[in-house]
């Protein structure tokens, strides 16, 4: 027995089924599913087997090469007496099957271990002292545990350069690679990208990209963590801390609306590195490089730390108290002439706290978390048959169906965990993918490349495929038939759109469209809606159009129009909207969306506006709009993080708390309630956003908001209905998703009108 | 017992590689019998033969045979492992080449047998000869009808034959490892029963599929024409028929000769003319990766899988090197290491590291830098390698080590202690010194 | 493991495809070889062979990129089947690539004596090329020839039963040849792939070429 030491940290993939067999483990009875590894089947009786090519998200067709896994295995005859097998056996790969016999801690086994390890340590450099990974490293611990205590090996090791950066943001060490496959693997098996792999053969096998290119991959940090060993190592923490020296502290990343679960490691006050965190629901156990590599911001050295206030185009800082003072004044002055835009980066809190400062303390609703080009009502059109725009899927039902068709959106970009899962879909669970995009990035890996039908068509022509689509599921009856709402209409409508027509009107080659409506009939089928369809300038129409090829389908529960910033959901839900209060309650009397607000301004009509934690010069599709209007406002304020160029351009900016700084909960696009927790603080000076306006509103009229995140969410709990009966602390480690069962759904066809678009 | 001409009957014929000659001495017989039978008939029929597999293993033909599933919702697959590379063997070489047309015919007939779409010929890349000659057998075995669609009459038979070339390496004769090669991939051995499916549930494209080496189809041509009773009738009781052993070493006639299962190995060495250059010393009677025999050892052997296994070596796949007293069998053993290191694929640790571990071990005793453990250190390296491997190729690197420790123990103790080859200095191989240190293992 | 595992996936590649030296007969070729296996994937061995002829008896990265991009496979894939065999050569090799076999049989029967000799005559080492390009001289694993030692392949010849004495003949007949034997082993190893009833044309089309190698037939 291994005094369940556990060497190995890779999740259990175990789920209760029905088909068991009844196995004995070390002489323990035990029922498994049946075909289940053995690595699994000890785990269940707390046997720890020590491996490290098996990783059980993996395929195991290139597993079982590191041989760490040997156990014995004996199979009853056909009398019942049970006969070992003469060879020991690989655990990872070996099926579990009725009256096995398994034994992992026999001489013969505990022999075979130490010398797998003695013949991986004879190349391995053994600079243990050196190494980012020492102290959580696999290879150390099996050693420690089932090691031989020294090496016979006294001739000349394997040599390579140390430290080869092999990518932007990874290293190779080849010496000390132990040919384990996980990070091939990876790279085939997960992000598709399949740059990794191995070259030449035998003791000189090594694992390379192809000729010495850079190993491009949005997910190339998830090698590191796979790697057992100190081989692939992150640039940025490389020689930057000890394991054991590090605090951790459980969050969710916020460079995009997919919130992955991660652990941010700190020393004081310094983030050093972001680690994936379990979660099957979301991100199983990846991170894409975005929010792998990308929060080197909140330590940043740039970070503000105090309030800035600019005179003669020149900022010089100020405190607290003079900034809230001068916010009193001009805020009071300005009233429900002012005007708030931001929150899609900002936590729920702030969101609460934003939207309640604003209608309560200053009387105006001119608020939008939205800085996309689509700002109409949210319930137009889908929302009483979808719900609020969003998700009708959930991340990890994604891998359930039998077609999934994207269309729009370069996903790996976009929402690259959602990538991860349609290419599980297709990978391991036979999904068919279809892709439509009107721009191809041909450089970059994307859905695309495993897409059994791949579409390129002419920007402004998705209705006509959409319909010609259609016209195909009619024609060839390809469309359930017990569905309840009557489609005559939309059939009629689609009539005249052959394939052949489609084809013409866009670019898209008649045989791919009728290809794309068959592997499409197969169901469940989800859709996925991306950047191109949410940023077009008929989104309404084409939303419909989605909607009703989801409807007719019988799919209409699996349209998908996501989100895309962290927070953009959770703003929403809290009642950062101009027309709806926190839970989509109505207002009687609506305020101005974002483009409103920055029209208006323009003209000189608004007195205040406050951005919060929002790169609107940046990132708004009229960028010289928001340059005008925050010119022509008397008064500006920007809650930020850095000196963005939105930021240069207020004139009181605030140093506002990142995600690492301050506790709360971030919406995902699945509608998932997550929690973050404060890590460290970088300066007293550096205030959470829904503090910033606590403060103020008890300066302005002495309301008293609530001084807490967990009160915050409290009131939310209380007034946001999807959020009813939560609490932070109920959130637990995987968050809670809320559900769209409060909002009644009706069968509604819609026209969608195709415009053709002017073309020169 | 002694040479027995099955396969080879034709072997002397002039241009027994062309269809009308080699139909002329009874070529395509078996097959036209075959087709007259039930699928299942022909299966029994080889089961009747106690045919073994040729290519080393051993193992009973007709088991692979029957294992096909017997819907065929999803192609069948029959393959040839042409792949020889066992160094010491090369009867597939002159089967392909003097009578590829034997090939193709048992070829077809395992195809009618197992229902299969197509065959592939995967021969190893340096077979350039032989190739061209499978190539122009089943060129003309097309034109007569015997390949393509609805063979000889018989609707619904429909099976082609393609040639696979493999591009060096050792490692793809190991079936699975063949699969990958065939299919386009790193040649790296497959998961294997019971981790995975047997290859005749599913083997190349998740496909039933029946793999024999070429000897093993040329014998189910001969079976088919004669009957699995006749071949029965031969070998041992449990070694049947004959079996072509390539000799090659310290022997006057060096060639392939087809012998009746149970020759005694001496015999077999008098036919090859005896030993040249000297007296026998040793005879590694399966191929490099068997366990070498003393001249004592040699008396006792009979060529048959059990007599030979009985001795503590293996028939393999009959690749009989003999040698003389004026060789060195450590330096023997570092050059079977040295095979082994370069053509071990790499996949898992114990071969990849071991071999290379056991190369430099070997390397550094016969560079004069033996130490006192060596030996001991040898033969434990071995016992981590030997059934803790991947595939075949870990155990096949360790046993002929183990073996010549075993047999010739005194001349690696000569080595370590007096740093010298015990046979003298005109010893072969010749010793290192004498050479540069030849392999890199970086491909060129 | 389920069907879809096994499946080659394009994958744009970060470096573009720099060159295509496919002839169109070339690609003939490879689509008629592609056409005898369920997937396109195994004909990533024969395609190599194609690219080793077209690109001159060798494998640049490009060849490996070109192979690849004709397959649907990715770079590295492709790249790590071209480096696992020996066969494919990574570097431009002489006129004639002497590969001697120093296996157990050869060994014993004088193999490194030749190597040595040819090593002593052509002012090369092991692995080395001479400078008039003509040579490169090579160990090989079993040439599986063993009745016949000495074995030497060059191009796609073996070459039997040599000696310290005779190989230096062979060696002033092979100078006087016109050959480029490394592109005339790819060639004939592609041929032998497609058969003759191929609208290719087909390898068959000339096996009475075949030129059986010197050293008596076994």
């Amino acid at each position: 027995m291994s005094d369940n030491r556990l060497t190995q940290t890779e999740p259990s993939l175990n789920a209760p089924v029905a088909d068991l067999v009844n196995i004995k483990i070390n002489g323990l009875d035990v029922q498994v599913p049946k075909n289940e590894n053995l690595i699994e089947s000890a785990r269940r009786v707390g046997v720890d087997v020590p491996y490290f090519c098996y990783h059980p998200r993996l395929s195991k067709g290139d597993a079982a090469n590191c041989r760490m896994c040997l156990v014995e295995v004996g199979m009853p005859g056909p009398d019942g007496t049970v006969r070992m097998m003469p060879k020991p056996q690989a655990a990872c790969t070996m099926p579990a099957a009725e009256g096995m016999v398994v034994l992992t801690e026999t001489p013969k086994i505990v022999k075979d271990r130490k010398g797998v390890l003695e013949f991986l340590l004879i190349n391995h450099p053994l600079d243990c002292p050196i190494c980012d990974r020492g102290g959580e490293c696999p290879l150390q611990n099996n050693t420690l545990f089932y090691g031989p205590p020294t090496s016979r090996y006294i001739e000349e090791k394997r040599h390579f350069p140390k430290a080869y950066p092999i990518a932007e943001n990874v290293v190779f060490d080849r010496e000390r690679c132990i040919h384990c496959a996980r990070c091939t693997r990876f790279t085939e098996d997960i992000s598709g990208d399949a740059q990794l792999g191995f070259l030449k053969r035998g003791a000189d096998m090594e694992v390379n990209t192809f000729a010495d290119t850079q190993y491009q991959s949005k997910f190339s940090g998830n090698v590191i963590e796979l790697c057992p060993v100190g081989a692939l190592l992150s640039k940025s923490y490389r020689f930057k801390a000890r394991p054991w020296d590090l605090h951790s502290q459980k969050s969710i990343c916020t460079r995009c609306s997919n919130g992955c679960n991660i652990k941010i490691d700190f020393r004081q006050d310094k983030l050093l590195r972001v680690n994936a965190r379990l979660n099957e629901d979301v991100n199983e156990e990846w991170t894409c490089d975005r929010g792998k590599f990308g929060h080197d911001y909140v330590s940043s050295d740039d970070r503000l730390t105090t309030p800035l206030l600019k005179s003669n185009g020149v900022f010089s800082p100020i405190s607290w108290t003079q900034a809230y003072s001068l916010l009193a004044e001009k805020l009071k002055a300005a009233g429900a002439n002012s005007a708030g835009i931001g929150g899609a980066h900002l936590t729920n809190e702030d969101n609460f706290q934003f939207q309640k400062f604003f209608r309560k303390t200053l009387g105006s609703s001119n608020l939008d978390s939205r800085t996309g080009r689509y700002q109409q009502s949210e319930t137009a059109l889908l929302a009483d048959r979808f719900g609020y725009h969003g998700m009708g899927n959930s991340i990890a039902q994604l891998q359930d169906m039998k077609s999934i068709f994207v269309i729009g959106s370069a996903l790996a970009d976009e929402l690259p965990i959602i990538f991860l899962r349609v290419r599980k879909a297709y990978r391991f669970r036979g999904a068919s993918v279809v892709s439509a995009i009107s721009v191809k990035d041909t450089a970059s890996p994307n859905v695309g490349d495993f897409a059994s039908v791949e579409m390129i068509y002419r920007h402004g022509a998705e209705i006509p495929l959409l319909n010609g689509i259609l016209n195909v599921l009619f024609t060839e009856n390809l469309l359930p038939a017990n569905t309840s709402v009557d489609l005559k209409g939309l059939q009629q409508s689609v009539t005249e759109w052959t394939p052949a027509k489609a084809a013409a009107e866009t670019g898209v080659a008649a045989e791919l469209i009728t290809e794309a409506a068959r592997a499409l009939a197969k169901g469940p089928m989800a859709l996925i809606a991306g950047k191109e369809i949410r940023e077009h300038p008929h989104f309404e129409t084409i939303a419909a159009a989605l909607g009703n090829l989801m409807l007719a389908t019988g799919n209409s529960d699996n349209l998908n129009i996501p989100e895309l910033d962290v927070n953009s959901q959770g703003a929403k839900d809290m009642g950062m909207l101009p027309n709806y209060g926190p839970g989509y309650t109505p207002l009687n009397s609506p305020g101005k969306n974002t483009q409103q607000i920055l029209e208006s301004a323009a003209r000189g009509e608004l007195q205040t506006i406050w951005i919060a934690g929002d790169q609107l010069v940046e990132h708004y599709h009229d960028p010289a709009l928001v340059q005008n209007a925050l010119y022509k406002c008397p008064f500006v304020v920007v809650s930020e993080l850095t000196m963005t160029e939105t930021a240069s351009l207020a004139d009181l900016v605030l140093p506002a708390a990142s995600f690492a700084e301050k506790e709360g909960s971030f919406t995902n696009c699945e509608r998932r309630i997550q929690r973050i927790d404060k890590a460290f603080e970088i300066s007293r000076d550096i205030k959470a956003d829904w503090l910033i306006f606590s403060e103020l509103a008890a300066m302005i009229d002495g309301s008293l908001m609530p001084f807490s995140a967990s009160d915050i969410f409290k009131e939310i709990s209380e007034t946001v209905t999807p959020y009813a009966g939560l609490t932070l602390k109920s959130l637990g480690e995987s968050g809670t998703r809320w559900n769209l069962s409060s909002i009644s759904k009706s069968n509604k066809i819609f026209t969608a009108i195709y415009t053709p678009p002017v073309r020169s | 017992m002694g040479i027995l001409n099955l396969l080879f009957a034709n072997r002397e014929v002039p241009n027994i590689e062309d269809i009308d000659v080699y139909e002329k001495h009874g070529g395509y017989a078996g097959l036209r019998k075959a087709v007259g039978m039930e699928r299942q008939a022909v299966i029994d029929d080889v089961k009747l033969s106690g045919l073994r597999g040729r290519g080393g293993a051993g193992f009973p033909t007709w088991i692979k045979w029957n294992g096909l599933p017997k819907n065929y919702d999803i192609p069948h697959y029959v393959i040839c492992n042409a792949d020889e590379g066992e160094p010491g063997t090369y009867k597939d070489r002159e089967l392909m080449l003097k009578l590829a047309h034997t090939l193709v015919e048992g070829m077809i007939v395992a195809g009618y047998a197992t229902s299969s779409t197509a065959g592939y010929v995967y021969i190893r890349g340096e077979y350039v000869e032989p190739a061209w000659q499978v190539r122009k057998a089943i060129d003309q075995a097309y034109k007569k009808g015997y390949l393509g669609k609805n063979i000889l009459g018989i609707e619904g038979f429909n099976y082609d034959l393609y040639i696979h070339l493999g591009a060096g390496s050792y490692e793809c004769g190991e079936e699975s490892a063949l699969m990958s090669s065939l299919m386009g991939e790193r040649g790296n051995p497959r998961l294997k029963f019971p981790h995975a499916p047997l290859p005749t549930v599913s083997g190349v494209w998740q496909s039933p599929t029946l793999i024999n080496n070429v000897e093993t189809y040329c014998a189910a041509a001969w079976m088919l024409a004669n009957g699995g009773e006749a071949y029965a009738k031969l070998g041992t009781e449990r070694s049947k028929g004959t079996k072509i052993i390539s000799v090659s070493g310290h022997v006057h006639k060096p060639a392939n000769y087809e012998i009746e299962m149970g020759t005694p190995l001496l015999e077999l060495l008098e036919t090859a003319g005896g030993i040249k250059g000297g007296k026998l010393k040793a005879v590694i009677p399966g191929g490099s990766s068997v366990q070498i025999m003393t001249a004592e050892q040699c008396t006792k052997i009979n060529l048959d899988y059990e007599s030979c296994a009985a001795n503590g070596t293996l028939l393999g796949s009959g690749g009989f090197m003999a040698f003389n007293d004026r060789t060195d069998v450590v330096l023997l053993m570092k050059r079977t290491a040295e095979f082994y290191m370069h053509e071990s694929c790499g996949k898992c640790t114990p071969c990849r590291e071991g071999t290379r571990w056991i190369y430099k071990i070997m390397d550094r005793i016969t560079s004069g830098n033996g130490q006192k453990d060596d030996i001991e250190l040898l033969l434990d390296v071995c016992s981590q390698i030997d059934g803790r491997s991947y595939c075949g190729l870990g155990d096949a690197a360790a046993w002929p080590i183990v073996g010549a420790i075993k047999a010739f123990r005194e001349e690696f103790e000569y080595w370590i202690e007096y740093k010298r080859s015990p046979v003298g200095k005109d010893a072969v191989p010749p010793s290192p010194e004498v050479v540069n240190p030849l392999l890199t293992l970086t491909p060129a | 493991m389920s069907s879809s595992e096994s499946s080659g996936v394009r994958v744009p590649q970060p470096d573009p495809i720099k060159e295509q030296r496919f002839s169109p007969a070339a690609i003939a070729e490879m689509e008629e070889i592609a056409s005898h296996y369920p997937e396109r994937k195994a004909a990533c061995l024969p395609t190599l062979w194609i690219a080793q002829r077209e690109y001159g008896g060798y494998l640049t990265p490009s060849a490996i990129q070109e192979t690849a991009d004709r397959l649907g496979l990715s770079f590295s894939e492709v790249e790590g089947v071209a480096t696992f065999y020996t066969m494919y050569n990574l570097r431009k090799r002489g006129r004639h690539h002497l590969e001697v076999c120093t296996c157990l049989t050869c060994a014993v029967l004088g193999a490194y004596d030749i190597v040595h000799k040819l090593e002593h005559e052509l002012g090369i080492h092991l692995g080395g090329t001479t400078s008039d390009g003509e040579f490169t001289l090579s160990e090989a694993e079993c040439l599986d020839f063993c009745g016949a030692a000495t074995v030497m392949q060059v191009g796609d010849k073996y070459f039997t039963q040599l000696t310290e004495d005779n190989v230096m003949n062979l060696i002033d007949q092979l100078r006087s040849s016109e050959d480029y034997t490394p592109a005339k082993l790819a060639d004939a190893i592609v041929k032998i792939h497609i058969p003759l009833s191929s609208e290719s044309g087909g390898g068959s089309a000339k096996p009475e070429d075949l030129v059986l190698p010197a050293g008596p037939m076994l």
